[in-house]
C-alpha cells in the first residue's frame, strides 16, 4: 500500500491543478469562445468584451458552483461522520429538499421581495427542520436501512410541499421557471449576488476546518469518543450546524444539487484513507472541481443542467455503493 | 488524598440501576459478575462518567466526575465497550492511537501495546475488516495506551480466545501491581478466581462484594445465576 500521506499530497497537487484547469476552460468555454490570449485580455481590462463575458457571468458561475461543491461535498462528509455511516448526505437525507421546500414557499408566498435575504434564510429554516426531522426519526447510529428510510419519507415529504406550490398555480408560468429551478439545480445566470450569499460557505469551511481529528473520534462511536476526551456534545452541535448551514446555502443559491456529498468524500477516502484531517480540506476542494466538471460537461452536452448530470453521474454510483455493501 | 479509585453513592440510572453503591479501592483487579440484564454495562458507564442521565455519585479518587474537565476525565478513566461497530476503514494503528487523544494526540507507548495485544502484524489493517477477537484486543489496547488509572472494561474476554484472554488477565495483573484498578465485567465465572474483588449485581441493585471465594458460593449463584456450583473435574487453563 501507498504511504497515505504521500498519497495525500499528490491528491491535494492533482486536484489542485485539476481545479485550476477546470476554473480556466470554464472561464473560457461559452457561446463565446475565448481563446487563451482573449482569455488574459479579459482578465487584464484589455479586451471590453471578454471582460464583461468574463466577470459579469462566467467567473461568478465559476465561483457559486465552486462554493456550491465544497458545501455539499463538505455536509456530506459531515453527516456520514456524524451518523457514522458513509451512506448519509444532505440530498439522500432530505435536508437539501427541506432548503428547497424552505426557498420555494418563501417565493410562492411573495416574501423573496423583502429582502435579498428571505430566499437563503427560508432555504435555512426548511434545511433545519428537515435536519430536526431525521434526528427525530433515526438515532446516530441507526442502521443504514432505517438512516435512508427516514430520508426517502421526507424528501418525499418535502417534495410533495415543492410540488404542491408548483401545481397550484399553473398558470403563473414566470414564477414556476423559478420554482423548477430549486427542483432541477443549476448555475444558470448566477450573478455576484448569488457568491455573496454563498459567502456562509467560506465561513462554514474554516470553522469546520479545525475539528478533523475529533470527528475521526466521533465516527467510531459517541460514547467511545466521550471517554477519550471529546466534548461530543459539543462537537456534535457544531457539526450539524454546520452542516445545516452548508447544505442550505448552497441550495439557496444553486437549488438542489444531488449526490455531490455522497460521490466526492467516498472517492477521496478510498485515495486518502478515512482520516477526517485530510478529507475536510480535500473534499472542500473535490466538491468544487466535481461540481465545476458537472457543469463542464452539462454544457457539452447542450445545456443539461447541474442537478441532472450529478444525479446521472451520482445515482449509478450510490447503487454500486449499496451492492458493495450487500 | 484517598485511597479509594473508585466510590458510586446512590447511583440510579432509570430502569437499569438502582442505587448502586460500592467502593473500590486504588490497585486492585474487579470482575463484575450478574446474569444479562443486570446492569453490569450500564454501571461501568455510569462508572465512566458517561451517562448525563445518572443520578448519585460518582467520584475517582476523591474527586466528583462532574468537577472534572473533559480532556482529564479521559487522563484518569478509561472505558471499553462490550462491542464496537466500525463504519469507516481506520488503521488498527490509527484507532490505538485515539486513546492518546488527551495526552496532545502523541504516539507515546502505542507500537508497544500494539505488540503487547499481539496486534503488531495488524497494525496497518482497516478496523472494519478484524474478527471479533482481533476487535476487542484493538478496544483493549486503545484503552491501554491512555495510561488511565482506572480501567473500566465491559465483558474484555468475551469475544477471545483462550490465551489472548489469559493474556488480557495478565496485563490486567500488572496494571493493577502499578497501582491501577482494573474494573472487568465478566460472565465466565471460571475466571473469577483471578480477581481481588468480585461484585455482583443483579437486577439492577448490587448484592455482594467481596474476596471471590466469600462471594462466590453455590446459594448466592443459585440465587442470582440459577445454576448449581459443582467444583473439581474442570479445565484450568494457564499461560506456559
Amino acid at each position: 500500500m501507498v504511504n497515505p500521506k504521500r498519497r495525500t499530497i499528490r491528491s491535494w497537487v492533482v486536484l489542485g491543478a485539476v481545479l485550476a484547469g477546470l476554473v480556466l476552460i470554464s472561464l473560457a468555454w461559452g457561446e463565446l469562445m475565448l481563446t487563451p490570449r482573449q482569455l488574459w485580455a479579459g482578465i487584464t481590462d484589455h479586451d471590453e468584451l471578454a471582460h464583461t463575458v468574463l466577470f459579469q457571468l462566467r467567473l461568478p458561475r465559476v465561483l457559486t458552483g465552486m462554493l456550491v461543491g465544497a458545501a455539499l461535498s463538505a455536509g456530506g462528509l459531515i453527516m456520514q461522520a456524524y451518523f457514522r455511516n458513509s451512506l448519509a448526505s444532505p440530498d439522500l437525507l432530505g435536508v437539501s429538499s427541506g432548503a428547497a421546500a424552505g426557498a420555494v414557499s418563501a417565493i410562492v408566498l411573495g416574501w423573496t421581495a423583502l429582502s435579498l435575504w428571505v430566499l437563503p434564510l427560508a432555504a435555512v429554516v426548511g434545511a433545519v427542520v428537515a435536519t430536526l426531522a431525521v434526528l427525530a426519526l433515526a438515532q446516530r447510529g441507526a442502521s443504514t436501512e432505517r438512516l435512508l428510510l427516514a430520508g426517502v419519507a421526507l424528501n418525499a415529504l418535502l417534495g410533495a410541499i415543492t410540488s404542491y406550490h408548483l401545481s397550484h398555480g399553473v398558470a403563473l408560468w414566470e414564477r414556476n421557471a423559478q420554482l423548477l429551478f430549486w427542483l432541477l439545480g443549476g448555475l444558470e445566470d448566477r450573478s455576484w449576488l448569488h457568491v455573496t450569499a454563498a459567502l456562509p460557505i467560506v465561513v462554514a469551511a474554516m470553522v469546520l476546518w479545525p475539528l478533523g481529528r475529533q470527528m475521526d473520534l466521533l465516527s467510531l462511536g459517541e460514547t467511545e469518543a466521550q471517554s477519550l476526551g471529546v466534548d461530543v456534545r459539543r462537537l456534535r452541535r457544531t457539526l450539524l450546524v454546520l452542516a445545516t448551514v452548508l447544505a442550505a446555502t448552497a441550495t439557496s443559491v444553486a437549488g438542489i444539487v444531488g449526490f455531490v456529498g455522497l460521490v466526492v468524500p467516498h472517492g477521496l477516502r478510498l485515495l486518502v484513507g478515512p482520516e477526517h484531517r485530510r478529507l475536510v480540506p480535500l473534499s472542500l476542494l473535490g466538491g468544487a472541481a466535481f461540481v465545476l466538471a458537472c457543469d463542464l460537461v452539462g454544457k457539452l452536452a447542450g445545456g443539461l443542467r447541474l442537478g441532472i448530470v450529478t444525479a446521472l453521474i451520482g445515482g449509478p454510483f450510490f447503487l454500486w455503493l449499496l451492492r458493495r455493501r450487500a | 488524598m484517598t485511597t479509594d479509585m473508585l466510590t458510586l453513592d446512590n447511583v440510579s440510572v432509570e430502569a437499569r440501576l438502582r442505587d448502586a453503591t460500592l467502593t473500590l479501592p486504588r490497585g486492585a483487579l474487579v470482575g463484575l459478575i450478574g446474569p444479562n440484564g443486570a446492569g453490569k454495562s450500564t454501571l461501568l458507564q455510569a462508572a465512566a462518567g458517561l451517562l448525563p442521565n445518572a443520578s448519585g455519585e460518582v467520584a475517582w479518587a476523591g474527586v466528583r466526575v462532574n468537577e472534572i474537565a473533559m480532556m482529564e476525565r479521559a487522563r484518569r478513566v478509561a472505558w471499553v465497550p462490550q462491542e464496537a461497530r466500525f463504519e469507516f476503514g481506520f488503521s488498527v494503528r490509527a484507532v490505538v492511537q485515539q486513546g492518546r487523544y488527551a495526552h496532545g494526540d502523541d504516539d507515546a507507548g502505542v507500537d508497544a501495546m500494539l505488540a503487547r495485544f499481539d496486534l503488531s502484524g495488524l497494525a496497518a489493517r482497516p478496523v472494519n475488516q478484524l474478527s471479533g477477537g482481533e476487535r476487542q484486543r484493538v478496544l483493549l489496547a486503545r484503552a491501554c495506551v491512555t495510561q488511565a488509572p482506572l480501567q473500566l472494561w465491559d465483558e474484555p474476554l468475551a469475544s477471545l480466545d483462550p490465551r489472548h484472554a489469559l493474556e488480557v488477565l495478565r496485563l490486567a495483573a500488572e496494571l493493577k501491581s502499578d497501582g491501577s484498578t482494573v474494573v472487568a465485567s465478566l460472565h465466565d465465572l471460571r475466571v473469577a478466581h483471578c480477581f481481588d474483588l468480585i461484585v455482583v449485581l443483579a437486577g439492577g441493585r448490587v448484592d455482594a462484594v467481596g474476596k471471590p471465594a466469600a462471594v462466590l458460593t453455590p446459594n448466592r449463584l443459585r440465587a442470582v445465576f440459577g445454576v448449581t456450583m459443582r467444583t473439581g473435574n474442570g479445565i484450568l487453563l494457564e499461560l506456559p
